[in-house]
C-alpha cells in the first residue's frame, strides 16, 4: 500500500521543476486587470505581469530611485506640467500581441484615469491630456503640478501598462486574461486554487530564471505554514506577528524578509459628533494610548511606533509634530475636565477580521485603564467597511499603506474633500480640515522644499487638533527557502510582495 | 419509474423557485457594497457608482430580481461580478473536486460505518460495541480543521506519506487521488460516526422482530438472518441518513477544503459571501439546491429498490 502511494507520490511530482511555488493567504485571486487590482493577492501577481513607464527597482520602494522601465527616458517641462516619455523599442507583449507602442500606453493611462474603468482614477485627477507623439513617444500635460507624477506612472496601481488589442477585444474577460509585458505571463487560473504563470521568453529584460510560477491560495495559516515546512512552497505569506517570524527564522533553511511599506494603524476620531467633538476627551485617548506596548505585543522584528499621521520614511513624514505621550494619570484627569470623572463608554463598530480585530481588543484593554471603553460591535469585514463610510462609529480604527509620499496619505486620510459622507469622500473618518490649505498648496509646489515645510505644517496642526491617534506600524512578512535568490536585496515592494524578475532563480 | 422520476422533478420546481427569491433577498439584505469591495478602500464614490451602473446594480430592485428569475429560468446565470468569468464556467471548475471529495467521504463513510454498526449491534453492550460507540462519539466531537491538522502533522508531516497542498490538476487521475486521501478520510470518518450509530441502532430494532425470531427457529444460518433478513430491512434508515448527509456534506466540506488547499464549492460560496459578488452567490445557491433535489431523488428511488411497498405507494 506503501509503495502505491510512493509511486502515486512520484507520478504527482513529476512537474515540478524550476516552478516557484508562492503560498498566499487568500481564497482566491479577484481581478488580475492592473487597473483593479486592489486586493494584496491581485497586487502581488500584478506586479509580476506589467510594467510601468518607470519603475521602483526592485527591493526598494524609495520613490528618490525610480529608473526607467518601459520608458527609456523622459524629460519635463521647466514649469513641471508637460511630461515627455521616450519608449523603449522592441517591448513584446505576452500571447502575440506585438510590439509596445505609444498608443498602448495612452490607452492604458487613460482607462486608469477613468472611474468607469479603473479603481484608480482619483490618482489622474490632474491630468489634462495624454497623447501619442509618434509611436514611441508619449507626452502627458497636467492641469497642475503634483507631487510626484513619477509615481503615478510607475509599476504601482493604475500606472501599469496594458495591451491596447487585449484589453479591448477581451473586455471584462481581461481581468482573468490579462496581457502585459512583465517577465510572467498568466497562463490560467484554478479558481480556489492557484494561478499558473509562465516565463515570458521575450521580456525585454531578458528571459527569466525561473520558468514557472505557482501562485497557491492557501487562506488557513496553519495549513499555508505546513505546507511550507512539508517544502511544497519555495515562498510564503506570513503574518506580521513576532512568534511567526521568530518560529520560522528557526526552520533549517529558511530566510524570513520583513519589508516595506510599513501599514500606519491611526485610531481616526470623528471631530464633528459627540463625544469626539471635544478635544479634551481626543486628547485623553491619544494619552491613554500606550504605542511601546503594542509594539512589545505585535514584535519589534514586525512593527515600530507610529510617529506621526503619515507612515515614517514617506516623503514629507516628520515627528516633530506634537504628538501626545503616554500618560495614563493626564488620560482621566482630561476626561473628568471633560465631564466625565467616572468614564465614559463609546460604541465602536469594528471587523472581525484576525488580525484587526485582536489590535484592537489591545488598544480596547488600554483605553480601559484610562477609564474610556470601547462597546465593540463586530461586524463582517465589507460590512465593517460601509458602516464606517455611513458615519456609524465615532472612532475608526484603520490601517493603510500608501505611495510613500505625505500627499496620498494626507488628501485621502485628512482632507476635507475626503470626508466619508460627502460626494467627494475617500477615508477621511476624522472630517478634519484645517489642514487643507497646506495640503493643497504642498501638492502643487515646485519648491521642494516648501513641499516639505507645508507637508510637516500639515501634520502639526493634525496632530495637534488630535484629529487621530497614530499607534503603529506593522511591516510586510514573507518567508523563503535560502535556495530561492530574488535576485535583489529585499527592502520594499510596492506590490506588498516579493518582486519576481527575470534574475529570481531557485538554485539547487 | 419514469412517471416517478418526472413526479418529483415537477416537485422541485416551486422548491427551486423559492429558494432563488429567497436567496435574491438575503444576498441583498447582508450589508456590504460589492462595488467598494471589488474597487478597495481608495475609491471615489463616483467610480463606485459607476461600477455599481456597469454590474447593474444601480436599477430598481424588482427589475434586478425580474432580470435574475429570467436568466436562472433559461439556465443563464451570468458573470461574477468579481471576475467576470461565466458562472457556470467557474462552477465547472471546482464542482468536479467537490463530487470527489463527497463520493469518497462518503464511501469511507459507508464501508467503515456500516460494518462497525453491525457489529456493535452484533455484540451489545459488549467491548465491540463500547468501543464503537466511543469512536463514534470521539468522530462527531472532533471538527474536521482539528482532525485534518492532525491528519496533516502526522501523515504528511511527520510520516511525509501524503501533501499538504490537496488541490490537483482534474487531468492527472493518480494525483488527485493520491491527494484526496487525507481529506476524504477527514470528512468521511466524521460520518462514518453518524453511520455508525444508525446502523447500530437500525439492526438493533431490525434483530428484535418476530420474522428474525422465526427465521432463527426455522434453522436459517445466522450470517443470513443478519445480512439478509436483518440488514435489508434495517438499510432505510441507513440509505436516508447516507442521502441527507451527501447534502450536508456538499455544504459543510468547506473546513475540510480549506485545511487541505482543495478547490470546491464551498470555498466558492464563502468566497463569493465576502467579497458580495451577488451573482455568483445566486448561481451557486441555484446550483446546490438543485444538486440536494437530485440527491434527495435518488434516495427516493433507493427506497423502492429496497423496499418495494414504497413504489407502490
Amino acid at each position: 500500500m506503501k509503495k502505491l502511494l510512493m509511486a502515486l507520490a512520484l507520478l504527482a511530482g513529476g512537474a515540478q521543476a524550476q516552478t516557484l511555488r508562492i503560498g498566499m493567504a487568500a481564497q482566491d485571486v479577484g481581478r488580475l486587470d492592473p487597473h483593479f487590482a486592489v486586493s494584496t493577492i491581485d497586487r502581488v501577481a500584478v506586479a509580476w505581469m506589467f510594467n510601468g513607464l518607470v519603475r521602483f527597482p526592485p527591493g526598494s520602494i524609495d520613490p528618490a530611485r525610480i529608473e526607467p522601465d518601459l520608458a527609456e527616458r523622459w524629460e519635463s517641462s521647466a514649469d513641471g506640467k508637460t511630461w515627455t516619455f521616450f519608449l523603449r523599442r522592441g517591448v513584446q507583449f505576452h500571447g502575440g500581441f506585438g510590439e509596445l507602442t505609444a498608443d498602448d500606453v495612452v490607452f492604458s493611462l487613460r482607462r486608469a484615469a477613468t472611474a468607469s474603468s479603473s479603481a484608480f482614477s482619483a490618482d489622474f485627477r490632474a491630468f489634462e491630456t495624454i497623447e501619442a507623439v509618434d509611436p514611441h513617444t508619449v507626452r502627458i500635460i497636467l492641469r497642475e503640478n503634483v507631487p510626484s507624477l513619477l509615481g503615478i506612472v510607475t509599476n504601482y496601481s493604475g500606472g501599469y501598462i496594458v495591451s491596447r488589442r487585449a484589453a479591448t477585444e477581451r473586455g471584462d474577460g481581461f481581468a482573468r486574461a490579462p496581457i502585459g509585458t512583465g517577465p510572467f505571463a498568466l497562463e490560467r487560473v484554478t479558481p480556489n486554487a492557484s494561478a499558473e504563470l509562465v516565463a515570458h521568453a521575450q521580456y525585454f529584460r531578458g528571459a527569466p530564471q525561473v520558468q514557472r510560477i505557482s501562485y497557491r491560495f492557501i487562506p488557513s495559516d496553519a495549513s499555508r505554514d505546513l505546507a511550507f515546512q512539508n517544502r511544497e512552497l519555495d515562498i510564503n505569506y506570513g503574518r506580521a506577528d513576532q512568534t511567526w517570524v521568530t518560529r520560522n527564522r528557526a526552520l533549517p533553511g529558511v530566510t524570513v524578509d520583513v519589508f516595506e511599506p510599513g501599514e500606519l494603524t491611526i485610531l481616526n476620531l470623528d471631530t464633528t459628533r459627540p463625544p469626539f467633538n471635544d478635544i479634551r476627551i481626543r486628547q485623553a485617548v491619544a494619552h491613554a494610548v500606550n504605542r511601546a506596548e503594542m509594539v512589545r505585543w505585535r514584535g519589534a522584528d514586525v512593527s515600530r511606533e507610529g510617529q506621526s499621521l503619515v507612515p515614517r520614511g514617506y516623503l514629507g513624514f516628520t515627528a516633530d509634530n506634537g504628538l501626545l505621550p503616554f500618560d495614563l494619570a493626564r488620560a482621566r484627569a482630561l476626561l473628568a475636565e471633560a465631564g466625565h470623572p467616572q468614564g465614559i463608554t463609546i460604541r465602536v463598530v469594528h471587523t472581525q477580521l484576525p488580525e484587526m480585530l485582536s489590535g484592537m481588543q489591545v488598544i480596547q484593554q488600554q483605553l480601559r485603564r484610562a477609564g474610556i471603553t470601547l462597546d465593540l460591535q463586530v461586524v463582517e469585514h465589507a460590512t465593517f467597511h460601509q458602516q464606517i463610510r455611513q458615519n456609524l462609529s465615532p472612532l475608526v480604527y484603520y490601517a493603510a499603506a500608501r505611495f510613500p509620499v505625505a500627499d496620498i496619505y494626507l488628501s485621502q486620510f485628512f482632507h476635507g474633500r475626503a470626508r466619508v459622507g460627502t460626494p467627494t469622500a475617500v477615508t477621511n473618518f476624522s472630517h478634519c480640515s484645517m489642514a487643507d490649505a497646506q495640503i493643497d498648496a504642498a501638492r502643487i509646489s515646485t519648491n521642494p522644499a516648501e513641499q516639505l515645510r507645508l507637508w510637516a505644517e500639515a501634520q502639526n496642526l493634525l496632530v495637534r487638533a488630535v484629529c487621530g491617534v497614530p499607534v503603529m506600524e506593522t511591516l510586510l512578512v514573507f518567508a523563503r527557502r535560502n535556495n530561492v535568490d530574488y535576485g535583489y536585496p529585499l527592502t520594499g515592494a510596492m506590490s506588498l510582495g516579493p518582486l519576481i524578475t527575470e534574475a529570481t532563480r531557485i538554485t539547487q | 419509474m419514469t412517471g416517478f422520476v418526472a413526479r418529483r422533478l415537477l416537485a422541485s420546481i416551486p422548491t427551486l423557485l423559492a429558494v432563488l427569491t429567497l436567496v435574491f433577498i438575503i444576498v441583498r439584505i447582508v450589508p456590504g457594497d460589492p462595488a467598494m469591495v471589488i474597487l478597495g478602500d481608495q475609491a471615489t464614490p463616483e467610480a463606485a457608482a459607476a461600477l455599481r451602473a456597469r454590474l447593474g446594480l444601480d436599477v430598481p430592485i424588482w427589475t434586478q430580481y425580474l432580470r435574475f428569475i429570467g436568466s436562472a429560468l433559461t439556465g443563464d446565470f451570468g458573470a461574477s461580478m468579481v471576475t467576470s468569468r461565466p458562472i457556470l464556467e467557474e462552477v465547472a471548475a471546482v464542482l468536479p473536486h467537490t463530487v470527489d471529495l463527497t463520493l469518497a467521504a462518503m464511501l469511507v463513510g459507508v464501508v467503515v460505518g456500516v460494518p462497525v454498526g453491525i457489529w456493535a449491534a452484533l455484540h451489545r453492550n459488549g467491548v465491540i460495541d463500547v468501543a464503537a460507540r466511543l469512536l463514534s462519539l470521539i468522530g462527531l466531537s472532533f471538527p474536521v480543521f482539528v482532525s485534518g491538522i492532525f491528519l496533516l502533522l502526522a501523515f504528511a508531516l511527520h510520516w511525509r506519506i501524503f501533501p499538504v497542498i490537496g488541490s490537483a490538476e482534474l487531468s492527472d487521475i493518480p494525483d488527485r487521488l493520491y491527494k484526496l486521501v487525507l481529506p476524504a478520510l477527514t470528512l468521511g470518518l466524521v460520518m462514518a460516526a453518524y453511520i455508525t450509530r444508525v446502523t447500530r441502532s437500525a439492526m438493533l430494532a431490525s434483530l428484535s422482530e418476530d420474522y428474525i425470531r422465526t427465521a432463527r427457529a426455522k434453522g436459517v444460518p445466522w450470517r443470513r438472518v443478519v445480512w439478509v433478513h436483518g440488514l435489508r430491512n434495517a438499510s432505510l434508515p441507513i440509505v436516508t441518513v447516507v442521502g441527507l448527509y451527501v447534502g450536508i456534506l456538499i455544504g459543510n466540506s468547506v473546513l475540510t477544503e480549506i485545511v487541505f488547499n482543495r478547490p470546491g464549492l464551498g470555498k466558492v460560496i464563502v468566497g463569493a459571501l465576502n467579497q458580495r459578488d451577488y451573482t455568483m452567490l445566486q448561481g451557486l445557491m441555484v446550483i446546490y439546491c438543485f444538486i440536494i433535489v437530485v440527491v434527495n431523488l435518488i434516495t427516493d428511488l433507493l427506497y423502492g429498490v429496497l423496499d418495494p411497498r414504497v413504489k407502490q405507494a
